[in-house]
């Protein structure tokens, strides 16, 4: 039976976090504080796009030139897909998306109050203070919608739940040259995180079977924000190639490790600050080509396809300079760029079929 | 990583080359020239075909600063360490270390003028940099890639300042200028104000403030002197308070300049604020100003509308815009992009350089939400006593573009006055349709006659 099938709809998720004395966040791409949510007893359902709807009622606030994730996002706003939810979570992802949280907040003025989180584009002692203070600050908001303060016993709850799915989703990527799963299988499952529980997440990671994976061929590394549709990696599987690892924003990027501070604000700027490799965080280049070639290497991925989302600025400057470096080191690069739908253009798909030849 | 080939176009002076080039013959040449532009623009009378009076005098005053930065820039490396920093960036810390400063979007806007912008676009578009990403970063990407330059040629970078209060694509744009020159790049990160500033966001840039200092010295070679530091933010407050009451003089009618004379105008408060000498050269501004306010002349022969520019100038059109709005009788008297180095000023206090200077750097309006910029707009349209703003839609600035659609609806819904969105690119002509943005002006002008 495909993932898809297994998993449960988001409206009957949210009925059953309800039930559990939890309201719910909508939650915009891409780092937040999964275990300050729990916490504070709230269930985030992430939004990215979503690519079925259309951009028309999101095209009336926002300039051509936008990605597709703000202006699907707000269309899905605008249309009552976000009626459901007690809030609205926009992170400081980039310049869209901080237009996205002032533009829906200053004039979009929806019922649910529009939260944000700045993340610091560094690492430094000064980053991980004001991470800091700037989760406080949302732990504050995040008490007001749900009227709920966290005691020691909520937070040791939360990071129990929180950090097992982390783990199973880490675990996932370990263990995926072994798991017989299509690349569509899996990264549906690796998504199921953006909506399902953490319990349900991990349930749902270590029920999938070992055994011999189905698609074989080239192995592609891919890279970018979100791979939207999944028809996607039917596609690239029919090429004769397969997907043997990732560094996009949905996917490995968000693989936090393990932090052990006490305090617990501090254990979760110190997960989300030591995320792999990321342009939106600032990482510098240098850090993105030694883990984008580390990882191709051990993977086996012959190339790396960055497929990316139309005006995704914070990954296009980047591209040059990877293509360089990569190539150099024998790992080749193809950058396509799209626009978010529920089917792959034919021009994206040949660049992919051309690419994946050469690599044949 | 490191760009390790030698780069040509960024050669070692000495210090020879420095004084005999620089600070005598080049500075002696620029004031000979200065001097011709002088007589030349005493002697202008207003012309019968022009719809504009002639240009301030000053100008020529401004030309002579420009040029003589950038020659300083030509012979620097060896002799000053140099600095490439972000526009709104702290940089009267790096004064007050003696670096020389060059501004890439400064650079970038001086190719934009000299229309020399799009073939460096093309060099980066050529290295592989996408069209859809700034150009500004393009066309300063396209010059250190080709070594092409309109200023001659640009110092090599000791260190790189960063600071995102503008938006996040000088971050980006920083990170390939580092791996490139494979010098270290200091970033001062300012949260974004979705609401006023909050004492965490102040600490932290703040402290990010006082961070710096040691990575600038260590380049500088240099002790940091904070008594130095509260002299350059002292110039800095006095020159940005001029550069304020020189932009409110065009609440007068007729104003006496235009926001494109502002954009111009506006290169030493960008570059050089901080220096002495832009104090003098602002006060001559205003003097010159008050001059034309009492003669009753002002930028344009016939002042019929005044209007408010919002985002970046479109840096290839400005002469084009100020002669085709003018001979329509519209004087852009007012534009938010400039007011960005003047409306802070009161927030400078040389007694406490390192807090003060974290509050003037986390509220630039670019850093502040878009309820916020429609506010000022609707201020400006006030006090300016506006009869319709033109809103730039920068295809190359995200931050400045996103939420123009809404502002322009409530200026148009509650102050009921024109307002045009108009599309275009501020350094890239291939992104400005004349005929299209042409037809929407006369609309926009049609609309405004229709009020009056």
């Amino acid at each position: 039976m495909p993932i898809a099938d297994r998993l449960t709809a988001r409206k009957a998720i949210i009925e059953r976090v309800r039930g559990l004395g939890r309201k719910v966040v909508a939650v915009l791409p891409f780092h937040y504080p999964r275990a300050l949510l729990r916490a504070y007893r709230l269930h985030p359902i992430e939004v990215w796009g979503p690519p079925n709807v259309p951009r028309d009622k999101g095209s009336q606030h926002f300039q051509a030139y936008t990605c597709d994730i703000v202006l699907k996002a707000t269309s899905f706003l605008l249309r009552g897909g976000m009626d459901p939810v007690d809030a609205i979570l926009v992170p400081h992802t980039c310049d869209a998306l901080q237009g996205m949280a002032s533009v829906t907040a200053d004039f979009l003025k929806p019922r649910q109050p529009v939260l944000t989180l700045y993340l610091p584009r560094g690492c430094r002692d000064s980053d991980r203070a004001f991470l800091i203070a700037e989760l406080r600050r949302l732990a504050g908001c995040c008490a007001e919608i749900s009227g709920h303060k966290p005691n020691e016993a909520d937070w040791a709850e939360a990071f129990a739940a929180e950090e097992a799915a982390d783990r199973a989703l880490a675990s996932l990527y370990q263990r995926r040259p072994r798991l017989a799963l299509s690349d569509r299988d899996f990264y549906t499952a690796v998504r199921s995180r953006e909506f399902l529980t953490a319990e349900d997440f991990g349930e749902l990671a270590a029920s999938l079977p070992e055994g011999d994976p189905p698609a074989d061929g080239v192995g592609l590394m891919l890279s970018g924000i979100v791979a939207e549709p999944l028809e996607l990696f039917d596609r690239i599987n029919e090429m004769g190639a397969h997907v043997v690892a990732d560094d996009l924003a949905c996917g490995y990027r968000r693989v936090y490790p393990p932090a052990a501070e006490s305090d617990p604000f501090a254990r979760i700027a110190a997960q989300l600050l030591a995320c792999p490799p990321d342009p939106t965080r600032g990482s510098p280049i240098e850090q993105r080509v030694a883990a984008l070639r580390s990882r191709m290497r051990e993977s086996g991925a012959q190339g790396l396809l960055i497929y990316d989302v139309k005006f995704c600025e914070p990954e296009l400057f980047d591209i040059p300079l990877l293509r360089k470096h990569l190539a150099a080191a024998g790992l080749p690069v193809l950058h396509v760029e799209f626009e978010m739908g529920m089917t792959v253009s034919r021009q994206v798909l040949t660049r992919i079929e051309a690419f994946v030849e050469t690599l044949q | 990583m490191t760009e390790t080939t030698p780069l040509s176009h960024y050669v070692r002076s000495s210090r020879l080359d420095y004084q005999l080039r620089y600070e005598l013959l080049g500075k002696a040449l620029l004031r000979v020239q200065r001097w011709r532009d002088q007589r030349k623009l005493a002697g202008l009378r207003p012309r019968e075909d022009s719809v504009l009076n002639p240009p301030l005098r000053c100008v020529a005053y401004m030309k002579e600063m420009m040029s003589r930065h950038y020659l300083e820039g030509r012979y620097a490396n060896g002799v000053r360490k140099v600095a490439w920093v972000t526009s709104g960036a702290p940089a009267e810390l790096l004064k007050a270390l003696d670096f020389f400063l060059i501004y890439p979007e400064n650079h970038a806007a001086l190719c934009g003028v000299r229309r020399k912008a799009e073939s460096l676009c093309e060099e980066a578009e050529h290295d592989g940099y996408s069209r859809d990403i700034c150009s500004y970063g393009r066309t300063d990407i396209g010059a250190m890639l080709s070594g092409k330059t309109p200023a001659g040629r640009l110092p090599r970078p000791d260190l790189l300042l960063c600071c995102t209060n503008i938006c996040q694509t000088v971050l980006y744009w920083y990170r390939v200028l580092a791996a490139h020159f494979g010098c270290p790049l200091i970033l001062i990160d300012t949260p974004f104000l979705y609401h006023e500033a909050e004492a965490h966001q102040v600490a932290y840039v703040q402290r990010q403030l006082e961070e710096m200092v040691s990575v600038a010295e260590q380049v500088a070679g240099r002790s940091f002197s904070e008594r130095s530091f509260m002299q350059v933010v002292d110039h800095s407050r006095r020159a940005s308070e001029l550069w304020l009451e020189v932009l409110n003089r065009s609440r007068h009618r007729p104003a006496p300049m235009t926001a494109f004379d502002g954009f111009i105008h506006m290169g030493p408060i960008v570059d050089m604020r901080g220096d002495p000498e832009t104090t003098d050269y602002y006060e001559r501004m205003l003097d010159e100003l008050d001059e034309r306010i009492r003669n009753g002349v002002g930028a344009i022969k016939e002042e019929r509308y005044r209007v408010l520019w919002d985002n970046l100038p479109i840096w290839y059109k400005i002469g084009d815009f100020s002669k085709w709005l003018g001979g329509h009788g519209v004087n852009v008297v007012a534009s938010t992009y400039t007011y960005a180095w003047g409306e802070l000023s009161p927030m400078i206090d040389p007694s406490k350089p390192f807090e003060s200077m974290a509050r003037v750097y986390l509220h630039p309006i670019l850093n502040r939400s878009t309820g916020h910029k429609l506010s000022s707009m609707q201020r400006m349209v006030d006090e300016f006593h506006l009869d319709g703003v033109i809103l730039h839609s920068d295809r190359s600035c995200k931050p400045y573009s996103l939420g123009q659609i809404d502002q322009r609806d409530h200026l148009v819904q509650e102050m009921g006055i024109p307002a045009l969105l108009l599309e275009a690119d501020h350094n890239d002509p291939r992104a400005y349709a004349e005929e299209q943005s042409t037809q929407r002006l006369e609309a926009f002008i049609e609309m405004m006659e229709a009020r009056a």
